[in-house]
């Protein structure tokens, strides 16, 4: 089926809609290659809402930005702004990844109302080139209006939200699903899927390779026992409590 | 500091005539405002003038003129206080400013004639700025401080000629001069100046003492008379009374705009910036409030004092009703002189390499501003490398005005993006560590033995463990008990 298609693609002016804004919009790429053939303008966007979804902690999903972060804090004199992160983004392993650590600032809002106001101003006040925040349960219609700031700030925002979320439609332009990976060789892997995008369906599993050698066997000298991850521990899975998604409900008017 | 050698000296008095009630009413018109000493009359405005209130009546005659009446206690202490305010005001025509309470400022203008272009612009632009601030004054220039103050206060044309040929015409009673002293000298049948200045001293000095001829010679210039100048220690306290209870906190944002355009104009005349001021709502019968606007960066610029003063005013609820609101800013910093772009908004390359302009610094500084004000000063933060390396010291939050020094120190083993605050204790099975379900011990061991010389001694194993949900932590073996803990994720 495919083949006569291409074939078609290839002899005639054929082209394919999700092509349709490359031409005029070329985005930064995003340090994958998998990733960037998928995304429409071939990068991450430069404004709008970018919703990550994921169940669980420690996959990659804040790796899988820091190229883009750190071009983003070197290239533009803007903040990152990272709003209520669960965990402290831990500066030295940013400054490995190429992030200008002068570039961050973390907004730490009590209140759900604080909380949307900070998101609402710093998108809007174009002086952030991001604004990633990890909102537990977010309304639609807040999303639809973060997503208006951030077109006027020309602030990218990203949320890291639920899996679950998935489920149900959202305003935002561009959602990404992402999993834990088999890792290869040293490296551990993401596997991504792009629930939502413009110009575009849904894509299939895309896998991105980390270079972090995070997987590079222990030599075994030490008296420590290496166990290989058993296949019947990964069907099993289930949230460890301690890194369970600290799911908070924000109200807004 | 004395000036009075100088033969160009002239000096400028004001008077503030209405003081006692201005500090009051600051010049509102419509209502009559009357203040009292002792169940008397002393000091109101011209509304009250025109009502037909006489000064040295009592309050019943007033209220029985008109019911509209408002009524304050005089207060000397806050008139001293305005004195002050406006002396630091005055400050920016002149650095010799000399405080003459009750009601008097004394400035020494002769060095600032030739930058505001003559006496007469220079008057004026005093008299506009006084009408702003809501205060009238009479205006007196002589050659001497005692000269221009008996001018102002006689309002007699200014001077700039010979001093004691200028003063021959003025009544004695317009003098600073003892009653019992002016007595005898009308008794005298001495009625002006010309007359008195004719006598001789030593029969002047003989019959009414040291103290008056002393007065005389300071007076005509013939003894040199050394004034003590405000010194500029840069403190801003301005004050506005309302004439009736505000219960809406929203309509104070019109006074506080007008205060902080006096705060406004105090930083510009001593090219000063500001970081941080703060607001007093004061009411007679409840407990008083005081909240703080912070800026990331000094500035001075009322738009953007008045945006966040506005949000933090939002905030405020538990302040029924305000008679009176005060602004007070303490610390200055000098005012930066950034060169201009030529090339309005363009990008230039900075020193340190990176590429933004002007109006992109500002926006940043001013959300940094926005998020202080609504949120307090600890919500938001920077972040900064730290020279240790103890896991959990390796960073630091930093204020985000400060720029931190560069740390050399460069971590070249694996790190993870998350780190948790305090580790939190894994269960173990054998010699692993366990995280509802097993651990994987991928890369290490990474031993970290440091700080064994001030409290916070660490000896850990580091690894990098996988869990069989795939997701990658970092944790860590407590050498001295052999106690599994998970320290960071790499998310």
């Amino acid at each position: 089926m495919t083949e006569p298609l291409n074939n078609l693609l290839k002899a005639t002016g054929l082209w394919r809609a999700s092509r349709i804004d490359c031409d005029y919009k070329r985005y930064p790429s995003s340090g994958f290659a998998a990733l960037d053939a998928e995304l429409p303008g071939s990068g991450w966007p430069v404004d709008g809402v970018t919703e990550l979804l994921h169940d669980q902690y420690g996959i990659g999903e804040f790796r899988l930005l820091a190229p883009s972060l750190a071009r983003l804090s070197q290239a533009q004199a803007r903040w990152l702004l990272l709003v209520c992160p669960p965990y402290i983004p831990y500066p030295p392993a940013l400054a490995q990844a190429g992030v200008d650590l002068s570039r961050i600032v973390i907004s730490q809002p009590r209140s759900p109302r604080d909380y949307l106001w900070v998101l609402e101003n710093a998108l809007a006040s174009q002086s952030c080139s991001a604004v990633i925040a990890w909102p537990g349960r977010i309304l639609d219609k807040q999303i639809r209006r973060l997503q208006v700031a951030s077109r006027t700030g020309n602030t990218w925002c990203i949320l890291f939200r639920p899996e679950a979320a998935g489920i149900n439609a959202s305003p935002a332009e561009l959602r990404i699903r992402l999993r834990p990976g088999q890792p290869r060789h040293d490296n551990s892997a993401l596997e991504v899927r792009i629930l939502k995008r413009i110009g575009g369906w849904k894509s299939g599993d895309i896998r991105l390779a980390f270079a972090d050698q995070l997987h590079r066997p222990m030599p075994d000298f030490s008296e420590l026992v290496v166990h290989q991850a058993d296949a019947t521990a990964l069907e099993s899975m289930t949230l460890p409590d301690t890194v369970a998604i600290n799911r908070r409900t924000y109200e807004y008017q | 500091m004395n000036t009075s050698e100088t033969d160009s000296e002239l000096w400028l008095c004001l008077n503030f005539i209405h003081l006692p009630v201005e500090v009051f009413s600051r010049q509102q018109m419509e209502t009559p405002v009357v203040v009292l000493n002792r169940q008397r009359v002393m000091s109101m405005n011209s509304a009250a003038e025109a009502l037909g209130i006489r000064l040295a009546s009592s309050m019943n005659t007033a209220y029985t003129i008109s019911e509209q009446i408002v009524s304050f206690e005089r207060d000397e202490k806050k008139e001293f206080a305005t004195l002050e305010h406006l002396a630091q005001w005055a400050y920016q025509f002149t650095p010799s400013v000399v405080i003459r309470a009750p009601q008097c400022l004394l400035l020494e203008i002769s060095g600032c004639l030739k930058l505001f272009r003559g006496l007469d612009n220079l008057k004026q632009q005093i008299r506009e700025g006084l009408d702003k601030l809501g205060f009238t004054a009479t205006v007196g220039v002589n050659g001497t401080p005692l000269a221009a103050q008996c001018f102002a206060q006689a309002r007699l044309a200014d001077n700039r000629g010979d001093i004691e040929t200028s003063l021959a015409p003025v009544a004695i009673h317009h003098l600073q001069i003892d009653a019992r002293i002016l007595e005898s000298l009308q008794q005298m049948g001495i009625a002006d100046c010309h007359q008195l200045l004719a006598l001789p001293l030593d029969g002047l000095n003989r019959r009414f003492g040291v103290f008056f001829t002393d007065y005389l010679q300071r007076l005509t210039g013939r003894k040199p008379d050394p004034q003590k100048f405000i010194t500029d220690k840069p403190r801003f306290n301005s004050e506005i009374s309302f004439l009736s209870d505000v219960t809406n906190l929203e309509s104070l944002v019109f006074p506080m705009k007008r205060l902080l355009g006096e705060l406004h104009d105090f930083l510009r005349g001593r090219q000063l910036q500001v970081n941080q001021f703060s607001f007093r709502l004061a009411h007679r019968s409840h407990p008083p409030k005081t909240f703080n606007v912070m800026l990331a960066n000094p500035d001075n610029d009322p738009a953007m004092f008045l945006m966040l003063t506005q949000l933090k005013l939002d905030r405020i609820d538990d302040m029924p009703e305000v008679d009176s609101l005060s602004l007070t800013a303490r610390h200055f910093s000098d005012m930066e002189a950034p060169s201009g772009d030529l090339f309005h908004g363009t990008r230039f390359q900075q020193k340190d390499g990176s590429r933004h302009s002007k109006a992109e610094a500002a926006k940043a500084v001013e959300l940094i501003n926005m998020m202080t004000a609504r949120l307090g000063p600890q919500a938001c933060f920077g972040l900064a490398l730290a020279n240790d390396h103890r896991p959990e010291l390796a960073w630091r939050p930093v204020a985000l005005n400060t720029r931190p020094e560069a740390v050399q120190f460069e971590e070249t083993n694996a790190r993870p993006l998350y780190l948790l605050a305090r580790p939190s204790m894994l269960e173990s099975a054998g010699d692993l560590p366990r995280m509802a379900g097993p651990l994987t011990l991928l890369q290490g061991p990474e031993r970290i033995d440091f700080g064994w010389w001030d409290d916070g001694e660490v000896s850990r194993d580091y690894f990098v463990a996988r869990h069989a949900c795939g997701a990658l932590y970092w944790v860590y073996r407590q050498l001295s008990n052999n106690q599994w803990y998970l320290h960071g994720i790499f998310s």
